[in-house]
């Protein structure tokens, strides 16, 4: 049910008729849609619809539950089929980054929150590891609330600081694409706005997909909008289009409030 | 608007409570258990500080009268005798490790023909036994022809099955005799008569060549053998000094010892008088005019004649001194044979200190004084940081508990060695890496460890655990590891790797309950940056359940010092501190615990003595060891839940 209004940029994330299982419960029930590069595309839907499990499937972090599986289709990412059962997930997690609901910095210092990625890639320079960590914490505009006490605890911070050091944390290891599940369901309307400000900046150096429960905040930022309902693909397109003007009754319903 | 909470529920309404003494009586109930569970705690301490704390001034008082009677001085002068024997026998080592060395092939096959004629001997027993029965001479009718023939005939019979090795455990193995010697030994055993014990002519002759070339390799070294005797008749004169002060020093303590019952015994007495009946008065009385037999010691006139003879232990001293300059002289500069080259060495590394002690000698008993009253500071810093701990002794108890305490201590940390990779590595695995049916066997498997009484744990130790490692550290591919070949076969490595095993379900299973608190999301966002299962464990979760870690080993800790039938069946108790000079393979001396001296010695002491008080110092000093280590731990428990929320 792809839409032929979808922008023409270059697709980065292409999901084939992909279907997805825990255990024997089916929750994706063949999903198809192209995720465009350097937009934001969010993905929206009353609760259990299967959008989180589409995004954990964008960087196989789904692994991680026994019995989660890809039971058929495909989703290429720079032409390659990462539903494979061979492929070097630490390479893909890489180039896919993801920043959770609730913000998880490490029980390390901020500093190192930021260069544990870097780290766990190889990087061993000093000099190379400040810089990094500085530009990080600079394009997350965090940089002058925290440049004196980077040897801090990371739990010092705010509940909207530890989201945006979870955000830098996941671009200090420059990936390709960004996945955020709710990123802002637990922060205040204030740091809220300020994620979504940064997520505005982000676009332009990264493919962003963001799960949100807040229909404001995709129309707010995102480029393009994909409704699930119940492991399905509803509509697909274009967000001021689909917000205006949906095509589905079910869409108009679900963002005019008539179910979800 | 007036406030109506407090008045009572009218009786009858429906609302009104019932059954509240019943609530009141399990409360009562349950609070009783626990005040009185915690009024136990404090009466245990407290009996454990009534009965140690005497301990000090009456250990104080035993010191003072150590010193007054002067036993203190022969010690001074005993020191040296000792430290001289033990020089001597260092050298005796060394001489007979030389000899022997060039006599190795006679001893072998003289012990292999040992061997067979005792397999024979072993194995025609009972026939042997019954024969020698029946023609005792005592026994009332002699044997009938018909029974020593048929006594005889067995005793051949099983003669013959041991010679073709069929009986017990088979024909010894003798590489070292021909097959033709070997012959020649078992026909001269068939044909001995079934009575006779001597030994067959071969086995004589064996050992008459081993005495030959025991002569013969001792030629050689009849300068050394001459120096040895030299060196070791020099401490005579000393000797005889010792034993001779030592006589009558001990009999000075003695009077004073039985001097000093007597007064207690009347001061008993007296103080049962004043409240006694009337009648019984006149008796008590009797018994308190005849408590005291023996007049008070007089210390200085009894001292008197030892000091005399300062300057005979100056000679003495002299004497000995000019003994070890005189062999260290005439000592050959190495010795071919490697084992007795080692003891030569040790003597030489020791000899400096040696001198140095004795040359101190004359000053410190020229110095002595008897009337320097002992210190209860100088009490307590000497049960703290003595070097020895001797009871049951003649001559003076003395405690001093640093051989304990490393011992205890030596044992911990090799048994902290073992607990904590087993421990920590396998709760890594279970947690992280292990799947569930495998988390299923292993986690309940190694809890049950813990399950093995410890005692059971011990004989294992002894039986299995000690002379494996004994046998396995003799092996020629090994000798390169500190320590072997092991000497003792019970250890501190032994007991060690025993109470280790016993950390290891401790250990675990708090390392394991600490991984597993450390929250998911730790794990997934370091997934989500494209860590490895490995860089995750070991950079993410480990760090971050680094303090329940930590007091899980403390906790096993504490364990391990506390535990007392291990170290007792398995240390080797002996009480010495270990010769550190070995390094690593100080591991494997024998030691005595603080936990293992209270078990074997709390049940021999006289009720109140001093020995008894002692035990029960070293058990507070247990207490309040394990609760300093316990209380760590908690403190990092909680430090460790607080970083988590």
């Amino acid at each position: 049910m792809v839409s032929d209004s979808v922008q023409p940029a270059i697709p980065a994330i292409e999901i084939e008729n992909l279907r997805f299982s825990y255990g024997t419960k089916e929750v994706i029930h063949g999903v198809s849609l192209s995720i465009p590069a350097n937009q934001i595309t969010a993905f929206i839907g009353p609760s259990g619809c299967g959008k989180s499990t589409l995004l954990r499937c964008l960087n196989r972090i789904n692994d991680r539950i026994p019995g989660a599986a890809i039971t058929g289709g495909s989703i290429r990412i720079g032409g390659i089929d990462i539903s494979r059962p061979d492929l070097d997930l630490q390479v893909l997690r890489r180039r896919v980054g993801m920043v959770f609901q609730k913000w998880n910095p490490f029980p390390k210092s901020i500093y190192d929150n930021i260069a544990y990625g870097l780290r766990i890639h190889g990087e061993t320079n000093r000099k190379a590891l400040d810089e990094k960590v500085e530009h990080s914490l600079r394009v997350v505009a965090l940089w002058d609330d925290v440049k004196d006490r980077l040897k801090t605890s990371a739990f010092g911070l705010s509940g909207g600081q530890q989201q945006r050091l979870c955000i830098a944390r996941t671009i200090a290891a420059k990936p390709d694409i960004i996945l955020l599940d709710e990123p802002c369901s637990a922060l205040d309307p204030l740091s809220t706005l300020k994620v979504e400000e940064l997520l505005l900046e982000l676009r332009n150096d990264y493919t962003i997909v963001i799960v949100t429960h807040n229909l404001a905040q995709a129309s707010r930022c995102s480029d393009q909008t994909a409704l699930f309902y119940l492991g399905e693909l509803i509509e697909y397109g274009n967000t001021s289009q689909m917000f205006q003007a949906p095509r589905e009754k079910r869409t108009e319903d679900y963002i005019t409030g008539a179910f979800g | 608007m007036p406030d109506t909470s407090h008045n009572p529920v009218p009786s009858g309404h429906p609302f009104c409570r019932r059954g509240r003494s019943t609530e009141g009586l399990i409360k009562a109930f349950f609070g009783g258990n626990a005040a009185l569970t915690i009024v136990i705690l404090v009466l245990i301490i407290l009996f454990l500080l009534r009965e140690g704390v005497g301990f000090f001034p009456e250990y104080r008082t035993e010191l003072q009268n150590f010193r007054k009677s002067g036993l203190e001085f022969v010690d001074i002068a005993r020191k040296d005798l000792t430290a001289h024997e033990q020089m001597g026998s260092l050298l005796n080592r060394a001489y007979f490790a030389q000899v022997n060395s060039n006599c190795r092939e006679e001893m072998q096959r003289l012990e292999e023909a040992t061997a067979i004629v005792n397999y024979l001997g072993e194995a025609t027993a009972p026939a042997h036994d019954a024969l020698v029965q029946v023609t005792d001479a005592e026994s009332n009718s002699p044997p009938t022809p018909e029974l020593l023939q048929k006594l005889s005939a067995q005793y051949r019979k099983r003669l013959a099955d041991a010679l073709s090795g069929r009986l017990g455990k088979g024909f010894p193995p003798t590489p070292h005799l021909s097959r033709t010697e070997q012959q020649l030994l078992c026909d001269q055993i068939a044909a001995r008569d079934p009575l006779s014990t001597d030994d067959p002519a071969f086995a004589n002759e064996l050992q008459a060549s081993l005495a030959a070339k025991r002569e013969l390799s001792a030629a050689p070294l009849i300068a050394f053998r001459d120096a040895i005797d030299a060196f070791q008749s020099s401490s005579s004169a000393l000797d005889v000094l010792v034993s001779e002060t030592s006589d009558t020093v001990k009999a000075t303590k003695e009077a004073a010892v039985l001097h000093g019952i007597q007064v207690r015994k009347r001061q008993t007495l007296l103080d049962a008088a004043r409240t006694a009946k009337p009648d019984l008065r006149s008796q008590l009385e009797a018994d308190i005019a005849a408590a005291v037999t023996t007049e008070p010691v007089d210390f200085t006139a009894a001292m008197a004649p030892v000091l005399a003879r300062i300057p005979q232990f100056k000679e003495a001293n002299a004497a000995m001194s000019a003994g070890l300059t005189e062999v260290s002289e005439k000592l050959p500069l190495s010795l071919s044979d490697e084992k007795a080259d080692r003891y030569l060495k040790a003597f030489r590394a020791a000899t400096p200190a040696m001198a140095a002690e004795t040359a101190d000698t004359v000053g410190l008993l020229e110095g002595w004084r008897a009337d320097v009253p002992v210190g209860i500071g100088m009490t307590i810093s000497g049960f703290i940081s003595g070097r020895d701990w001797i009871t049951g002794g003649e001559w003076q108890d003395i405690y001093g508990i640093l051989p304990l305490f490393i011992g205890s201590l030596m044992i911990s940390i090799i048994a902290l060695a073992i607990a904590i990779p087993f421990g920590v590595g396998a709760a890594i695995y279970t947690n992280q890496l292990a799947g569930p049916r495998q988390q299923r066997f292993v986690k309940p498997t190694i809890e049950f460890l813990q399950a093995i009484p410890s005692v059971v744990l011990g004989f294992v130790g002894i039986a299995v655990l000690g002379t494996l490692l004994q046998e396995v550290s003799t092996l020629d591919s090994l000798s390169w590891i500190p320590g072997f070949p092991i000497q003792q076969r019970l250890n501190m490595f032994t007991a060690g790797c025993l109470l280790g095993l016993m950390a290891i379900p401790t250990i675990f299973t708090l390392s394991e309950d600490a991984i597993n608190n450390v929250p998911a999301a730790f794990a997934e966002a370091s997934d989500a940056l494209g860590a490895s299962k490995l860089q995750t464990i070991f950079r993410v979760i480990v760090p971050a359940a680094i303090s329940g870690i930590l007091a899980a080993v403390l906790l096993g800790l504490g364990r391990v010092i506390g535990e007392t039938m291990v170290v007792l069946l398995v240390a080797g108790n002996r009480i010495q501190i270990p010769d550190f000079t070995d390094g690593i393979g100080t591991v494997f001396q024998p030691a005595h615990t603080l936990t293992g001296i209270i078990a074997q010695e709390l049940g021999e002491v006289p009720f109140g003595s001093v020995h008894y008080r002692a035990l029960f110092v070293v058990g507070i000093l247990l207490f309040v060891i394990v609760l300093a280590i316990n209380w760590t731990a908690q403190r990092l428990l909680r430090r460790f839940r607080i970083s988590q929320h």
